[in-house]
């Protein structure tokens, strides 16, 4: 459904506007009872018909499938799901069919975004991302299915929410991937060859995020870029990610903290904490040979110690 | 000692000598012995079959008929595409000069006329002659694989053939809660051992049957010959549907295979009138057309060749687009069935799909010769392919609509409406709602009894019903579905299947019981009416107790599951003669009608009593037969306690046998007869529009946002106008 929702911002709307144009004078069969009237803005009102899962039209420039459907569960849960529709879709929406006027609008995200009284407050702040998306690869190619992108190609207004901490990694990794791969199809083709250099392709596809190589390294403690990077400008370091200091891996990881202190306690965290150089076991299992290992050469070592201890202890005690 | 000097000890030698002389008598006695005791068994006959149509050509007939054949082809092809707009003369003369070119003969004369000139064929001598070139054939499977397959194991394995499958994986439920067949012990079902559409007779003792009509164009005395029976609409032409089938193990007898009809389906030009019973030695069986000119024009199926026996169960027999029902013979010619199954017809005047030229198998794509008919099956026949799916939403997605203004809008209903529910706004006239079996009507013209039509429509609401359906039903043909809101108050098994409210229907089941009475006057007409319109009154209170306890305890898992979407159902139900003593809280064991003795005397209790000294009815009634299969298809059926064979025959008279309608109507999907221009809103969305959404199972609430009147009205012209002088957004 997502590559479906995300095609549903302007260009859908667009699209409609401009189909409406061309049919509504005179071409609507005045004969028969249509559907038509007011129905009021409130988020109830809009999802009477938005939330019918299958309402959508097929663009007759693209022959794309617009999906005009809003889950309603899953908006409530969204990053906006306390605003109103109507908050955002400025104008009449309250009649059907809608007013060709109110269709064409552009939504875009940093204009709402930066008037927010909390924007200036925000580390990461719209402002960069408009700046960093201005350089990503996908504002500046000339490939025909880059154009007109904007947020809603990958960010569905009516679901997206923010990665949490405690979120598990495997499900942001899943979750964040499908947004990519729901439009660069390709690569999941078994016969590609890109990626074809890393070792255990698929092991990687399944734990790291495609941003975590295609955006450049950022600052400790900053989520990842919005700046895209082309195949050939991305990241191939492999000590990037597998070193004590992993400057991709951190930027994923720290969404895992909290799961891991609640799983394992900080102690397990401090001792296991991953921290290795390439070469190194990832295994858990060998983790803990390892530190099993060392325990119980520490073991054996307090053991000879108490012996010899003891030993010392009995010969002055048999001296005195 | 060791396993060499074990083997070759005297003793060891005898007992393998003896075990394998075991083994090759049982190998035998299987291969020699068990048909012929099978046969016996169930009382039917297996002969060497003969075709009268079977004649062998000179080499100049051939000739002569090849000609003929390439030539009626070439015209036929050349007329549609030489221009119509012109001189006639002229028109001719390039018609002509078109179908004498060297490609054009080429590529359209028959195919097969080559052929069987190179490999010397002058006569068309049924499955050996096709076996001779085609004995494998290549399957394409969905997953892209491709297999070999035996051509002749391929189709006596296919449902077309045998009528029944005792596979699994069939969405069927029994009454008891049970998938039928999913578990270890699987029954045959389908067409073989139920009422078939024509309820009241069972394929083996409605096989083939000659009727004496007398219609009263001819003179008081005369009789006139007329076929009837299952078999003119299924392709084995023995003496009896593939019984041996249904065991777990024998095959047909060869002899049988050899009268497998591969042209009905594989020829273009096939002579309907050449399939009707024949008599011979051994019994009645359908004949077929075994001419070469038919076997010469063997080429791709199409919908032409599928509709010479699935037209009747779409359009009907009588409809008028139904090519086959216009060849009922050269002689003993096909009785009509007059009220159509589903009323729904495949044609190009009345199907958007055969108007474009969409074939059948375009649709219901074959894998050698099973044919999937899709996962919503909610009558128990036989599924070759029950995983297949055969779908609008296969070629038109979930965005179909593209011509209208609220094109969204439409395409948004598809989430809970199959495409079917609006545009098939009607079926035909005929279409048989309720029929009585056990009070036959004289039909003059033809000299026959009929069953009596009590109700006949197409309307919606009257001749079919809309229903949630999840591709599961029951095991007497009741589609299974929720409302996704999960609401228990949607029972169609109570209410909509089970009784008729509408006036205009009770009045017209009234006027026919009193026409009925007149020559059955023991007729109640009061109690007549009552028991076709509320079936569930012939129940008793505990019956009727433990019919809702069934339906929540066994069947709301089945209806609760996957997606619900609405669908048309074409309703339908029928007084038949029950035997009692197999009774549950669904309905009754339906015991067959001989055809002959009903249609000719109209004497229903005495086509009963006929029919069920049928050898096979019989066994029916005994303890192997039971425990075989008959337990089992009881528990389906909702009767507990297993099937009781108490024979319901004593001296001649019928015991414990009652005439009744069905507990409730059976629901048939209809899914042709599809209209480009579908209902309107207005059908459903205004009060009183063609869905109860009460009985559908939506809350007040919602019925008040699905009937919303703000929303449902004609659009004022000048604020049409008015949308339209809005300046247009500028757009990039």
């Amino acid at each position: 459904m997502n590559d479906q929702v995300i095609s549903a911002g302007t260009g859908g709307w667009l699209a409609l506007g401009l189909l409406l144009l061309s049919v509504l004078p005179g071409a609507m069969p005045q004969a028969e009872a249509a559907i038509q009237g007011r129905l009021g803005t409130d988020n109830a009102d809009c999802l009477r018909c938005h939330r019918m899962e299958t309402l959508g039209y097929r663009d007759p420039r693209t022959g794309d499938l617009v999906d005009l459907h809003v889950d309603g569960r899953q908006f409530g849960h969204s990053a906006h799901g306390e605003l109103q529709c109507i908050d955002c879709h400025e104008g009449d929406f309250g009649q059907y069919p809608h007013p060709e006027s109110v269709l064409g609008q552009q939504l875009d995200c940093v204009g709402c975004h930066q008037e927010l009284h909390k924007a200036d407050k925000r580390a990461y702040t719209f402002k960069t991302i408009e700046q960093e998306f201005a350089l990503s690869i996908h504002a500046v190619s000339d490939s025909p299915k880059a154009e007109g992108f904007d947020c809603h190609r990958c960010h569905d207004p009516h679901a997206f929410r923010n990665s949490e901490v405690g979120q598990p990694i495997a499900e942001i990794v899943r979750a964040g991937n499908q947004l990519c791969l729901s439009c660069h199809k390709k690569i999941r083709d078994p016969h590609s060859t890109a990626h074809l250099w890393l070792p255990k392709r698929d092991k990687h596809w399944q734990s790291v995020r495609c941003l975590d190589c295609h955006t450049p390294l950022t600052d400790p403690g900053q989520p990842v870029s919005h700046q895209i990077l082309a195949a050939k400008d991305s990241n191939f370091d492999c000590v990037s990610c597998h070193s004590k200091e992993a400057r991709l891996l951190g930027r994923l990881y720290q969404y895992r903290s909290e799961t891991d202190l609640a799983g394992g306690g900080w102690l397990s965290k401090a001792v296991f904490n991953e921290a290795y150089v390439v070469g190194m076991s990832r295994s858990p299992l060998l983790d803990a040979l390892g530190l099993g290992v060392i325990g119980l050469t520490l073991l054996v070592l307090i053991a000879h110690g108490w012996g010899r201890y003891r030993a010392y202890r009995r010969l002055r005690e048999d001296r005195s | 000692m060791n396993p060499i000097a074990t083997l070759l000890d005297p003793r060891t030698k005898r007992r393998l000598t003896i075990g394998a002389g075991v083994l090759v008598v049982l190998a035998l006695a299987y291969r020699f012995l068990y048909p012929v005791v099978f046969n016996a068994y169930v009382g039917k006959t297996n002969a060497p079959l003969t075709y009268e149509s079977s004649q062998t050509l000179t080499e100049a007939e051939f000739e002569a008929l090849a000609q003929s054949l390439s030539e009626e082809a070439r015209r036929l092809k050349a007329e549609s595409v030489v221009a119509e707009d012109q001189d006639p003369f002229a028109r001719q003369v390039k018609v002509e000069m078109l179908m004498n070119t060297e490609s054009f003969i080429r590529d359209t004369q028959p195919s097969h006329i080559k052929y069987f000139r190179e490999a010397g064929i002058r006569q068309y001598e049924g499955p050996k002659t096709c076996l001779t070139c085609h004995a494998t054939i290549e399957v394409d499977h969905p997953d892209g694989t491709r297999s070999t397959v035996d051509t002749l194991d391929d189709l006596v394995n296919s449902v077309h053939f045998k009528f029944q499958s005792s596979a699994g994986g069939f969405s069927t439920y029994g009454y008891d809660g049970r998938q039928v067949n999913a578990g270890p012990h699987k029954i045959p079902v389908g067409k073989i051992d139920r009422a078939c559409g024509i309820p009241g007779s069972f394929t083996w003792t409605g096989w083939a049957a000659l009727v004496a009509s007398r219609p009263e164009h001819v003179e008081e005395g005369e009789v006139v010959l007329r076929s009837e029976g299952c078999g003119q609409c299924h392709i084995g032409g023995n003496y009896q549907p593939a019984t041996e089938k249904m065991m777990p193990v024998g095959d047909v007898p060869s002899m049988a295979k050899e009268g497998i009809d591969c042209l009905i389906c594989h020829a273009r030009d096939y002579d309907m009138n050449q399939r009707v019973v024949i008599r011979d030695e051994y019994g009645l069986r359908w004949d077929q057309d075994r001419s070469l000119r038919a076997a010469l024009t063997v080429g791709p199926i199409s919908s032409e060749t599928c509709l010479r026996c699935h037209q009747h169960n779409m359009g009907g027999d009588v409809y008028e687009h139904n090519a086959a029902a216009q060849a009922l013979g050269y002689k003993h010619q096909r009785l009509l069935h007059r009220g159509a199954k589903r009323g729904n017809p495949f044609s190009p005047e009345d199907d958007a799909h055969a108007a474009a030229g969409i074939q059948c198998t375009d649709c219901h794509r074959p894998e050698g010769h099973k044919i999937p008919r899709g996962r919503m099956g909610v009558d128990l026949v036989a599924n070759d392919l029950p995983d297949k799916e055969v779908s609008c939403e296969t070629c038109h997605t979930q965005a179909p609509h593209n011509n209208s203004r609220d094109k969204a809008l439409l395409n948004g209903h598809i989430a809970r409406l199959a495409c079917e529910t609006c545009h098939i706004p009607r079926l035909e006239d005929n279409n048989v709602v309720l029929r009585d079996w056990v009070h036959p009507t004289w039909d003059a013209e033809e000299g026959i009894w009929e069953p009596t039509d009590v109700y006949r429509s197409g309307e919606p609401g009257k001749g079919f019903t809309y229903l949630w359906f999840n591709g599961n039903g029951t095991f007497l043909a009741n589609a299974l579905g929720n409302n996704p809101n999960g609401a228990d108050t949607y029972d169609p098994l109570m209410q909509q299947i089970a009784r008729i409210d509408d006036p205009e229907i009770i009045a017209a089941v009234r006027a026919k019981a009193i026409e009925l009475k007149a020559q059955y006057p023991d007729i109640d007409v009061e109690r007549y009416v009552q028991m076709a319109t509320d079936p569930l009154s012939q129940l008793s209170p505990e019956m009727l107790e433990r019919r809702r306890a069934m339906i929540q305890a066994n069947l709301r898992a089945a209806m609760n599951d996957g997606e619900s979407r609405i669908y048309p159902f074409k309703l339908f139900n029928a007084m038949m003669y029950e035997d009692m003593s197999n009774q549950g809280p669904f309905g009754a064991m339906i015991l067959p009608f001989d055809y002959t003795t009903y249609y000719e005397t109209g004497d229903t209790q005495a086509a009963v009593k006929r029919a069920i000294q049928d050898p096979i009815v019989q066994r029916m009634y005994q303890e192997p037969f039971k425990l075989y299969m008959m337990d089992e298809f009881m528990a389906y059926f909702g009767v507990s306690g297993g099937w009781k064979t108490i024979y319901p025959l004593v001296d001649g008279q019928l015991v414990n046998v009652e005439p009744h309608w069905m507990r409730q109507m059976g629901t048939l999907m209809v899914n042709h007869g599809i209209q480009r221009q579908g209902h309107d809103c207005a059908d459903c969305h205004a009060p009183n529009g063609l869905m109860d959404f009460e009985l559908l199972g939506y809350t007040p609430e919602r019925i008040a946002e699905l009937q919303d009147p703000e929303l449902l009205r004609q659009p004022p012209v000048n604020e049409t106008m008015a949308n339209a002088e809005t300046p247009a957004p500028s757009v990039p």
